[in-house]
């Protein structure tokens, strides 16, 4: 009976909801950061499995269907782009050409520091994504032979970084204008990063979050030739 | 439009990512075709956001949730990210800063220019 249990996707489904629960309700009650309910959720499961001796393999039957919709999640994010019409037009521009260059630095600063530390094809290819939103940067990683699981490791530490340093790199690197500190936000640490744009102000936040749409298709596109 | 129609628009369009993404001689996420293509149909009109707001909320609200399995299959790269965790590290707290001015610099250089053109009007 247990075999069948752990065999059915159920158990996946029913173990990855209760476990994001968990979390969501310990960061409400201790509102420690690092109690972020993706962190919490992923640490308890895989404390279960590896307790339990259950193979990821009878996890990813449930695990399999989450991932899936990893593509609505990504497709819904033209939202951003459509909330932000009005912003947009009006900086349609700067907002380009800033992408595109984060975008492009991103990349070939990653691709570099790889090179550097003699790093093999899959992790370089998991890591390449690592500054566009976790949803884009597991589809690039995947599609350019890197895993999920690592590209989104990378995305989130990114992201950390970011909000936690956006408003002193602003200050260091003399970067005064509202739209540049949005999109440069943006640019390095996606969504994690945009919360803390919002504090920044409505026009940073605005700029941040087309950001992690622009560079995601930008990141997409450019990654293409490596 | 119901939660139902709303599910069907949205699975409709990851459907056809795949599609286009299968038709390309490059690798190219379909996730991201699909995401454009929604930008294109929500600005063009043909789509309005109300028809899909209520799934999108949703999505978007418990987005950190979709990513647990990924994360749960990284012990398979255990031994791999253990012997690799200060490249890492260094890879993601140097590149972090660096995309930042470079972009933040592109961008305030742009809009210098911009309120001067508009200054001198």
């Amino acid at each position: 009976m247990i075999e069948a249990m752990l065999t059915s996707p159920f158990f996946g489904l029913a173990l990855s909801i209760a476990a994001w629960c968990g979390g969501v309700w310990l960061q409400k009650k201790t509102k420690w950061v690092l109690c972020n309910p993706l962190l919490i959720a992923s640490l308890v499961i895989i404390a279960i499995l590896a307790v339990f001796r259950i193979p990821l393999a009878d996890y990813n039957q449930g695990g399999d269907i989450i991932k899936l919709m990893l593509g609505p999640v990504t497709a819904v994010l033209a939202l951003n782009i459509y909330d932000e019409r009005k912003v947009l037009k009006e900086y349609f521009f700067p907002v380009l050409a800033g992408c595109l260059v984060g975008s492009a630095a991103s990349l070939a600063s990653v691709l570099l520091l790889c090179r550097v530390f003699n790093l093999d094809e899959m992790l370089t290819a998991s890591l390449l994504p690592k500054s566009v939103t976790t949803a884009i940067a597991v589809g690039i990683a995947e599609s350019q032979g890197g895993t999920a699981g690592i590209a989104a490791a990378a995305v989130v530490l990114a992201g950390v970084v970011g909000a936690v340093f956006a408003p002193l790199f602003a200050k260091w690197f003399r970067v005064t204008d509202p739209v540049a500190q949005g999109l440069a936000t943006g640019a390095c640490s996606h969504a994690l990063g945009t919360t803390k744009a919002m504090e920044m102000g409505e026009l940073q936040g605005a700029m941040s979050s087309i950001a992690i749409c622009v560079c995601g298709i930008f990141t997409s596109i450019i990654a293409m030739f490596f | 439009m119901n939660i139902m129609g709303q599910l069907a628009l949205i699975f409709g369009l990851s459907l056809v990512g795949e599609g286009v993404a299968a038709l390309l001689p490059v690798s190219f996420p379909a996730s991201v075709i699909s995401m454009v293509l929604l930008m294109v149909l929500l600005l063009s009109g043909v789509v309005k956001d109300r028809q899909i707001k209520t799934v999108s909320n949703f999505l978007v609200a418990n987005m950190a949730f979709f990513f647990i399995p990924s994360f749960v299959g990284t012990i398979e790269h255990v031994d791999l990210l253990k012997s690799q965790v200060l490249p890492l590290l260094v890879i993601v707290g140097l590149t972090t800063p660096v995309i930042y001015l470079i972009t933040g610099w592109t961008v305030q250089l742009l809009m210098l220019r911009r309120r001067r053109k508009e200054g001198a009007k």
